[in-house]
């Protein structure tokens, strides 16, 4: 498969299939493994530019050495890119967000090969259309996604992880939601365990642990669990959503899942088709003609 | 030139009657937003009560081709509602209820005349609030903040607006109504929420907003530290950044800033006080105890001379009171000014800041600076005398102030908008290639440029041939490489 390793590469790509009318399946007929470097990285400013072909791992072990993390945890070992395109986030979901609230900027590379960035790399901007939260989620579609500029956060001192084993999980999220606790993960391992991670320094962690048990029980646990929800949520086959107050309703549907409950999102062993309204989708396709309008990104 | 007798049918058929004014006097009051020295008078303003009527004033301007645009309570501050002339005004002004609490989901549906402070009044008995908080936020629009992805002081731990929409209904310019996202996150598809949110009505009207509203935190600690110099207190704030703490909101004054507070409301910062930061602490009490003692000691490091701490509401409201009344303060002192919006990389301030105070002295033009420090979010104020001609050369140091922003590597705007204000500025950020694919983008959503036009983007029209005054590109200076 071949891979590019510059963005001069992959406009040059690009433009070359659009002259041909060729289509190009992003992450299938080419892949930007050699497109992974970390351009820039200032601690100071709690902000890095990396290449998207970087995978998150090693951009974690660098970001480490300074104290800091993007906040990402999504199953596997995605890279920066495909975070981006396919939406992807995991516990940390949570408190952090999902790719849309860490991107502060993109490099693009459309289906002719045109070049344009969008955003920046400062933490707050409203200069111009935000077309990195535009192409998360874009499965490839609308633009290579070839550099992304992140919003870092700290590494906390100290995380404790507590689990509750109970047949009421949704009570149990709900007493820790209306609390004023403020959790870093929130999943319910569904059936039966809610999984909840603190983090911050040494006292506060510890005051969360035992105000959370005092609240809903449980006991600390320690980290495995989050293997094992990132290991479900990416053995998952489908993904629901539905209005957070609807959770006891929604479990009850489900034999199995993985849910973060505050976002209203449960990875679930089945097939979920996509709900898209047909009028957002005549709008998607209208934004798909706008930015590629040979349809080279296929 | 006044609208053709059919259009006129056309809207006055679109809403409720009485909900159409065309009277000369009556238009003159929506002439402007918070930019006061943009005017345009529109031929029109129709004040739709619900979805369908929006749906149907925008299909009556779609079918006359008659440029639109939306308006809230007209405090944006870079011309981003000011009319089109003989255009059509929009105003959301009738679209004021909150149509649903949803606490378990901790959710609050809206129409988008709502204010943003009724949205934290919906919800503060029980506990939760509306984080965005834009100084207007007493009658500045949920609409408009959707627009504008508003900010204020307290966006640094909890985000912007466009961290807290997570459903919208929009018109789109075709008159099409789509629903985006929900009560849930993460819709499927690209982040249409993330395009509309910010694109200052330029992509629709949004006629309900799903937002999220957030949990109180247990513990909140302001601390006031009065600095010898303004570098001083941007190093407390890199300082701040370093120790691995995000305060909910971290401002910082200058010396002038405080001189025109002290004689405004007397807020008695510490004598001597060359610049002023304000950091607040917020979440779990023992985290708050433990950031405040090590905010303390990264002030006193850095030389701070006194520290001041609040936890009661009332002692809060005292320290902020100098803060958030600093632009009015600066009536007290100036007849004019002119404020802007420019973002640096929280690293580069202090070189910002001493490139702000040179370009002030070659101006013969003071300069009060008072920013959101923790994201590098500067509101530079040039004060002037329109009297004694000054308007001018105000304009050219704040454009110069913008460019020094720019080549810091930052941004022409952090929570104003772009509007018609900063329009022309925007060859100085983006290439004309990133320029195109946002206009493209726009037409996707608009194919007959009626939604705001003239906004966002530089038009030949606004700007003339030449684009505006930053003529340099930093990706033509230094290559793609640094480009971002």
């Amino acid at each position: 498969m071949p891979s590019v390793s510059s963005l001069a590469e992959a406009s040059e790509l690009l433009a070359s299939a659009a002259a041909d009318g060729r289509r190009v399946r992003l992450g299938d007929d080419v892949t930007l493994d050699g497109m992974a470097s970390v351009l820039e990285h200032e601690a100071g400013d709690l902000t890095c530019v990396v290449e998207a072909g970087l995978r998150l791992s090693p951009l974690q072990v660098a970001l480490a050495t300074h104290g800091q993390r993007v906040a990402l945890d999504p199953p596997g070992d995605p890279t920066i890119g495909a975070c981006l395109a396919a939406n992807l986030s995991g516990p940390l979901r949570h408190r952090f967000g999902s790719p849309r609230d860490l991107v502060l900027g993109v490099t693009l590379v459309l289906g002719d090969g045109t070049v344009c960035n969008a955003g920046g790399k400062v933490v707050k901007n409203v200069a111009g259309y935000d077309l990195g939260k535009l192409v998360c989620g874009s499965r490839g579609k609308l633009a290579l996604i070839a550099r992304v500029s992140l919003r870092l956060h700290p590494l906390p001192a100290m995380s404790r992880t507590l689990i509750i084993e109970t047949e009421s999980t949704a009570g149990a999220v709900a007493a820790l939601l209306r609390s004023q606790l403020q959790a870093s993960a929130l999943d319910v391992l569904h059936p039966g365990r809610v999984a909840v991670l603190f983090e911050g320094s040494e006292r506060a962690v510890d005051a969360q642990i035992a105000a959370a048990r005092a609240l809903v029980g449980g006991d600390a646990a320690d980290e495995d669990v989050w293997e094992e929800a990132r290991r479900r949520q990416g053995e998952a086959l489908g993904r629901l959503r539905f209005g957070p107050r609807d959770l006891r309703n929604t479990l009850s549907t489900l034999r199995e899942a993985v849910v973060r409950p505050a976002a209203g999102v449960a990875y679930v062993p089945h097939r979920v088709s996509d709900v898209l309204p047909a009028r957002v989708r005549r709008l998607n396709d209208a934004i798909k003609a706008a930015l590629d309008p040979a349809g080279v990104l296929a | 030139m006044p609208l053709a007798p059919t259009v006129l049918a056309a809207l006055e058929q679109a809403v409720e009657s009485g909900a159409l004014v065309t009277d000369p006097a009556q238009l003159a009051t929506y002439d402007c937003d918070g930019l006061t020295g943009w005017r345009a008078q529109p031929a029109c303003v129709v004040l739709p009560a619900s979805t369908e009527e929006v749906q149907a004033v925008v299909r009556a301007c779609a079918a006359a081709d008659i440029p639109f645009v939306a308006r809230g309570a007209g405090t944006g501050l870079s011309g981003g509602a000011l009319p089109v002339a003989d255009g059509v005004v929009v105003s959301l002004a009738r679209m004021d209820r909150i149509l649903e609490v949803d606490l378990e989901s901790q959710r609050v549906v809206v129409q988008p005349g709502v204010t943003n402070l009724d949205v934290t009044r919906a919800v503060e008995a029980e506990g939760y609030f509306y984080a965005p908080d834009p100084s207007s936020q007493q009658v500045c629009t949920i609409g408009g903040n959707v627009a504008e992805n508003s900010g204020g002081a307290h966006c640094l731990k909890n985000g912007f607006t466009v961290t807290h929409v997570t459903g919208l209904t929009v018109v789109l310019p075709t008159g099409e109504i789509v629903e985006l996202g929900g009560k849930a996150l993460d819709p499927d598809g690209p982040d249409l929420l993330g395009v509309f949110v910010g694109s200052e009505g330029t992509l629709g009207i949004a006629t309900e907003v799903t937002l999220r509203v957030v949990r109180s935190p247990e513990a909140v600690t302001t601390l006031l530290a009065a600095f010898r110099s303004l570098d001083a207190a941007g190093a407390a704030v890199s300082a701040v950044v370093a120790a691995g703490i995000t305060p909910a909101a971290m401002e910082v004054m200058d010396s002038l800033t405080i001189k025109a507070a002290e004689q405004a409301f007397r807020p008695d910062y510490p004598a001597g006080a060359k610049a002023v930061l304000l950091v607040e602490l917020d979440g779990v009490a023992e985290q708050v105890a433990d950031d405040t003692k090590a905010v303390r000691a990264v002030c006193e490091e850095q030389g701070a001379f006194e520290i001041r701490e609040a936890s009661s509401e009332a002692e809060r409201a005292l320290l902020w009171q100098g803060r958030k009344g600093a632009f009015a303060a600066m009536g007290r002192i100036s007849p004019d000014y002119y404020v802007q919006d420019g973002v640096v990389p929280r690293t580069r301030l202090p070189e910002v800041l001493r490139r702000i105070e040179e370009l002030s002295r070659e101006h013969g033009l003071r300069v009060g600076n008072v920013f959101h420090a923790g994201d590098g979010n500067l509101h530079p104020l040039v004060l002037y005398d329109r009297a004694a001609g000054e308007a001018e050369r105000a304009k050219e140091l704040a454009e110069l102030i913008l460019a020094a922003c720019l080549d810091a590597g930052g941004s022409l705007t952090g929570e104003h908008g772009i509007g018609v204000d900063k329009a022309c500025a925007m060859p100085g950020m983006f290439s004309e290639r990133d320029l195109d694919v946002f206009a493209r983008l726009r037409r996707a959503f608009d194919p007959q440029g009626i939604a705001n036009p003239g906004k966002v983007l530089p038009t030949p029209r606004l700007c003339g041939e030449v684009p505006g005054p930053y003529r340099v590109h930093p990706l033509e200076r230094t290559g793609v490489a640094q480009r971002f």
